[in-house]
């Protein structure tokens, strides 16, 4: 029983060291945040005096705050589109089983194996035709087409597991097949539409690639360019620079401190696969 | 085939609640692709169909240095994550009983952190001079022998390596997690039982038990390090002398910055098709068998 013991002290301080390691660059970052220009080039963890100031420099710039507006848009509606699509695909391939329903499930889980890296040249060119380009819909679109693999296999393993004498009983008391997906079938996904939903959000907030090629007009840019367009003026001010690095990082990471415990046990409860 | 209580006139009529997802499929996906290929096929500003591009490819020495990057970046991060992910998510659903969710969370919270924000933090701490890791040097008396990680070409590519498993680590233990609760405790009882404990209970029990975590972590990982950009580009933009160079990086430079969209587009033929011989290996491997989670239940 002792050894038992011991070894459980061991394994909290493993775990415990590995977490901290793994928390130590935020704790250094925002860190910085608070520091004042002369020891913010000191390199320690933890330099004293710590000051508000940089927070005060950069909540006074203005066109700030366009960067998260944009950032919602896209997120928001990347996410409900996602939802939405990954509801009706998986019904057609799940429930009514249409002609084909392997094939189309399978082309659609493609996107999950497309590195969206070797499609930024052609699909720059694709958005630009359909004039897109600094457009929501050039980012809500191809986000939203690539989260689809995603959605669909959570939406469609939740499906599966659904008890077809449900939907008897509802189609014998005269119900449409919309009706039943959203008064019968909908309500009973929601651990799975969470996973995807938080999935997709992290997503689509922090993609930086396509929206550094599709948002060069600086009114339309997302917040994973801002690291990028303060990087030059706050070179002299780290502590304004990562100011702007700690508020960026505090949207989506209460998000998903908000939600972690349904996301996980949406994970934890379904199967899902495909 | 299985019967469904809608009729049989839903077959087709239920194409029209799988037709938004597919139209958008095709318009970002299918038809950028198709694109894609055309693209790679000409010269940039010349007509007519030639295989240029591909054949300068050969010749191309960043390019074949992207390319031998991109693969060391999927191999080292998808071995080096899932050994790690694995081993914390063992420890922590057999070892620990309380605080088991606030590690999770705790371990999890820099995936939800932009990797471009990722990528200045870490570039602070490799600083000389004044980085987080230069004071640890300090600390310890040997700040003379500290290496300027992000300028050697030698170690370039493993210092930002090191940023994306510091960053994923929490998402591979997630999922662990998630496959290794999902085994029935009477498999683990019967181990035992049968006297299978320790490191013999991990490797013969646990770890076939979430063959199918393995499977789509290895498959994830493989992707997402295949799409690297944001770390290089903000950390070194390839640099120093194109030594951490990757496929993304490459496609960004030659096709942005340099405009030869041409060219870009041949090297993300290359992209796409290291992508497409990954997923052929796995649905090889798991005959379709694509898991996230609770996979060893059916």
């Amino acid at each position: 029983m002792i050894e038992r013991r011991q070894i459980h002290v061991g394994a909290y301080l493993v775990i415990s060291a590995i977490t901290l390691l793994s928390l130590l660059p935020t704790i250094y970052m925002v860190d910085l945040s608070f520091r004042n220009p002369v020891s913010s080039f000191s390199p320690s963890l933890i330099a004293g005096h710590p000051t508000l100031a940089n927070y005060q420099t950069v909540l006074a710039n203005p066109g700030f705050m366009h960067y998260f507006f944009n950032s919602v848009m896209v997120s928001l509606s990347t996410v409900a589109l996602t939802l939405a699509f990954s509801v009706f695909c998986g019904f057609a391939i799940s429930r009514l089983r249409i002609w084909g329903h392997n094939f189309v499930f399978y082309v659609i889980l493609a996107g999950l194996m497309i590195p969206l890296a070797g499609l930024i040249v052609p699909l720059t060119m694709t958005l630009k035709s359909m004039g897109l380009l600094n457009n929501y819909l050039g980012l809500i679109g191809p986000y939203t087409a690539i989260g689809s693999g995603f959605g669909l296999l959570v939406i469609k393993g939740a499906m599966d597991n659904f008890p077809v004498e449900l939907e008897e009983a509802a189609v014998l008391d005269g119900a449409s097949p919309s009706r039943t997906l959203f008064q019968v079938i909908v309500p009973t996904l929601r651990p799975s539409l969470l996973v995807v939903a938080v999935w997709q959000f992290l997503y689509a907030w922090n993609e930086f690639f396509l929206a550094l090629v599709v948002m060069t007009n600086p009114v339309m840019k997302t917040v994973p360019l801002m690291p990028l367009q303060f990087q030059g003026p706050y070179m002299t001010d780290p502590g304004a620079l990562f100011a702007v690095l700690t508020l960026i990082s505090v949207v989506p990471m209460v998000v998903y401190a908000a939600l972690q415990r349904s996301f996980v046990g949406g994970l934890m409860s379904g199967s899902i696969k495909g | 085939m299985q019967a469904t209580p809608y009729g049989h006139g839903t077959k087709w009529r239920g194409w029209i609640y799988a037709g938004p997802s597919l139209i958008l499929f095709a318009l970002f996906m299918v038809f950028p692709i198709v694109e894609n290929v055309v693209d790679s096929l000409y010269r940039n500003g010349v007509p007519g169909l030639t295989l240029f591009n591909y054949r300068a490819m050969l010749h191309d020495v960043t390019f074949g240095i992207a390319l031998k990057n991109s693969l060391l970046w999927l191999v080292l991060t998808t071995v080096v994550q899932m050994a790690i992910g694995f081993f914390v998510a063992v420890l922590l659903e057999s070892r620990i009983r309380w605080g088991r969710g606030l590690y999770r969370t705790l371990l999890f919270l820099p995936m939800a952190i932009t990797p471009t924000v990722i990528a200045i933090v870490f570039s602070n701490i490799y600083a000389p001079d004044y980085g987080l890791l230069f004071g640890v040097f300090k600390l310890l008396g040997i700040a003379s022998r500290f290496p300027a990680l992000l300028a050697s070409a030698r170690t370039v590519t493993y210092a930002i390596i090191v940023v994306n498993v510091w960053q994923w680590i929490g998402f591979y233990v997630l999922m662990y997690s998630v496959g290794i609760a999902n085994i029935s405790p009477e498999v683990l009882d019967a181990a035992k039982v049968d006297g299978v404990v320790g490191w013999r209970r991990i490797w013969y029990i646990i770890s076939p038990m979430v063959r199918s975590t393995h499977m789509s972590l290895m498959i994830l990982g493989a992707i997402q390090a295949l799409q690297q950009f944001p770390l290089i580009y903000l950390m070194t933009e390839g640099g120093p002398a194109n030594s951490s160079q990757v496929l993304g990086s490459y496609i960004f430079q030659t096709g942005f910055l340099e405009s030869n969209m041409n060219y870009a587009s041949a090297v993300s033929i290359v992209l796409l098709v290291l992508a497409l011989i990954v997923a052929g290996v796995q649905l090889l491997v798991t005959r379709g068998n694509f898991a996230i989670g609770g996979g060893t239940r059916s």
